[in-house]
C-alpha cells in the first residue's frame, strides 16, 4: 500500500502575548485505504493536526504530504472530504443539493478529476444512507442524526479519496451516535476510502478503527500507536463485544500513560 | 395559525388603535390647537386626494431612489470589505461618521450644492438607508457557519462560490433586516430633507401646514408617511417571506 499522508516533524504554535505549542514533533505515515483515528484529551492537538492535513491550518514546523502533494495540490484536486463537526448542512438547499454541493463548487477540478477521485451518484448515495426519502426536504426537517447522514452523503458524492472526520458525531445522543456509526462502518467497508477520524471516544477509535494515534496533552505529541486486529467487516460486530473491550482497554491506558508521562 | 392566535394577532393591535382613538379624541376636544378633530382627517384628505397624492409621489420617489442608491452602494462596500478585510479599517469610520451627522444639518448645504431641486431628498435618503444596510450585510456576510466554510474550502471553492451559495443566502435574513430599517431610514430622511428648500414632497406638506397653522393638513401628510412607510415595511417582509423559506 502507497502512504496517502506522510507527516514529518509537523509542530504548530499559536502565536499571542502567551505562545500556546499545539503540536510538537509528529510523525506519521497513514497508507491508502486504512482507517486511523486521532484520539487524545481536550488539547492535544487532533483537530488542529487534522486541519493541517486538510490545508485549513499551517504546520510551522516539518513537512506535510498528502497524496503525493501538498494539502492545497489535493483540495484543488478535490481529493480530500472534510466532515466537521456539527453536520454543516446549508439550510436553505434541499438535501439533494447538499448532497451534490461538490458538483457545484470548484468545477474546474471536475473537468480532469484525479483518477483516485471517483464520484458517486447523488441519488444513489443518499439511498445508501436511507435518505432517499428525503432528498426533497430541507436540513431543518431532518433529526441531528438524519443531518449526519446527509453530511456523510455529501462527502462519499465528493468521492474523495482521503476523508478527514473531525469528531462528526460528537453533538449526537448515545443511541443515534452508534447508529451512524455503522452507517459510516458500512460505507467504508464498500467505499474503502482512507480515513483520519478524530474522537473523544475510546469505544467509538476500537470500533471504527485498524490503528489509533494516541496524542499527549499540549503540545500534542504522538504517546502511542496501537493497532486494532478486530476482523473486518465490523458492522455487524457489537459494540460490547470482547474484542472492542480490549482494544478500548488498550486505548484508555496509553491515554492515561501519556498524560501521566 | 389557529383561531386564538388569529383572534391575538387582529384583536390586539385593533384594541390599541381604539384606545390611541380615544385619547386622541379626548386631547382634540380638550386642547383644539394641539390635535385637530380625528374625523377632519378623512374629510381633509377626501376634499384633496391629489394634493396628497402628489406629495407623496414626489416624496415617495426620493425615498425610493435614496433607498436604491444607499442600499447598493452598502452592499457593494459590504462586498468588497469581506473580500479585503483591510478595507474594513478605512471604511467604517467614514461610514460612522456619515451616520452620525445629523441628517437636518447636511440638507441645507446639499440644497446650495445641488439647488433647490430634488437631488438634495435623494441624497439625504441615500446617506440615511446607507448604514443600516452597510451595518447589517457586514453581519451578515461574516456571520459564517464555520463547518460550512470548513468545507468549502477543503475543496478550494472559490471566492466567488463561498460568496454565492454561503454568504450570500447565509446572510438573507441579515440583508433583510437591513433592508427594513434602511426603508425606513429613507423615508424619514426624504421627508426630514424637504424641511429645506422644497417646495413639493410631504416635508415640506408638513412645514407649510406648520406655518399656517392647518393641523388637519399636517396630520393627514404625517399619517400619509406613515402609512406609506408601514406599506414599504410590510411589501419587505413579504418578499422575505417569498424569499427566505428554511
Amino acid at each position: 500500500m502507497t502512504d496517502a499522508i506522510a507527516l514529518r516533524g509537523v509542530g504548530r504554535t499559536f502565536p499571542g502575548k502567551r505562545p500556546v505549542a499545539a503540536l510538537d514533533g509528529i510523525d506519521l505515515t497513514v497508507r491508502a485505504g486504512e482507517f486511523v483515528t486521532l484520539f487524545g484529551p481536550s488539547g492535544s492537538g487532533k483537530s488542529t493536526l487534522l486541519r493541517i492535513i486538510a490545508g485549513l491550518e499551517r504546520a510551522d514546523a516539518g513537512t506535510v504530504e498528502v497524496l503525493g502533494g501538498t494539502p492545497r495540490e489535493a483540495a484543488l484536486r478535490k481529493d480530500i472530504g472534510w466532515v466537521p463537526q456539527n453536520a454543516a448542512l446549508l439550510p436553505w438547499s434541499r438535501v439533494r443539493a447538499n448532497a451534490g454541493l461538490s458538483g457545484l463548487v470548484n468545477r474546474r477540478a471536475d473537468r480532469a478529476p484525479h483518477p483516485q477521485r471517483v464520484p458517486q451518484d447523488v441519488d444513489g448515495m443518499l439511498a445508501e444512507v436511507g435518505l432517499a426519502d428525503f432528498a426533497d426536504a430541507r436540513p431543518g426537517q431532518l433529526s441531528g442524526g438524519m443531518q449526519q447522514r446527509a453530511a456523510l452523503a455529501r462527502v462519499f458524492v465528493q468521492g474523495a479519496p482521503l476523508l478527514l472526520m473531525d469528531e462528526p458525531f460528537s453533538a449526537l445522543d448515545e443511541i443515534t451516535r452508534s447508529a451512524v456509526r455503522l452507517q459510516l462502518l458500512d460505507l467504508w467497508e464498500r467505499h474503502r476510502k482512507t480515513v483520519v477520524f478524530v474522537t473523544h471516544s475510546a469505544e467509538e477509535a476500537a470500533l471504527l478503527s485498524d490503528r489509533v494515534i494516541v496524542l499527549s496533552p499540549r503540545p500534542g505529541r504522538i504517546a502511542a500507536e496501537i493497532a486494532v486486529p478486530i476482523p473486518r467487516p465490523r458492522a455487524d460486530c457489537a459494540a460490547d463485544s470482547d474484542a472492542v473491550r480490549a482494544a478500548e482497554r488498550e486505548i484508555t491506558a496509553a491515554l492515561r500513560a501519556g498524560a501521566s508521562g | 395559525m389557529s383561531a386564538r392566535r388569529l383572534a391575538l394577532a387582529i384583536g390586539a393591535p385593533a384594541a390599541l388603535l381604539v384606545l390611541l382613538g380615544l385619547l386622541w379624541s379626548w386631547t382634540a376636544a380638550a386642547n383644539p390647537s394641539v390635535l385637530p378633530p380625528l374625523g377632519a382627517l378623512p374629510a381633509e384628505f377626501a376634499a384633496r386626494p391629489d394634493f396628497y397624492l402628489r406629495n407623496l409621489g414626489h416624496t415617495l420617489g426620493s425615498a425610493l431612489s435614496g433607498f436604491g442608491i444607499g442600499v447598493g452602494a452598502a452592499l457593494a462596500l459590504a462586498i468588497a470589505v469581506v473580500h479585503a478585510p483591510v478595507l474594513r479599517s478605512a471604511v467604517l469610520p467614514v461610514a460612522l461618521l456619515l451616520n452620525v451627522t445629523p441628517v437636518v444639518a447636511i440638507a441645507p448645504a446639499l440644497v446650495v450644492a445641488f439647488g433647490f431641486t430634488q437631488v438634495p431628498n435623494i441624497v439625504v435618503a441615500a446617506l440615511t438607508a446607507f448604514f443600516p444596510m452597510l451595518i447589517n450585510a457586514l453581519a451578515g456576510f461574516q456571520n459564517v457557519d464555520r463547518g460550512s466554510l470548513e468545507v468549502f474550502n477543503s475543496m478550494a471553492a472559490s471566492r466567488t462560490d463561498v460568496f454565492l451559495r454561503l454568504r450570500l443566502p447565509g446572510s438573507l435574513r441579515y440583508l433583510f433586516a437591513g433592508a427594513r430599517l434602511s426603508a425606513s431610514a429613507a423615508m424619514i430622511g426624504a421627508i426630514v430633507s424637504e424641511f429645506t428648500g422644497s417646495t413639493r414632497g410631504l416635508g415640506a406638506t408638513i412645514v407649510t401646514a406648520t406655518t399656517y397653522l392647518n393641523l388637519p393638513q399636517m396630520w393627514v401628510a404625517i399619517l400619509v408617511s406613515a402609512l406609506v412607510s408601514l406599506t414599504l415595511l410590510g411589501i419587505i417582509g413579504l418578499v422575505e417571506r417569498i424569499v427566505v423559506r428554511w
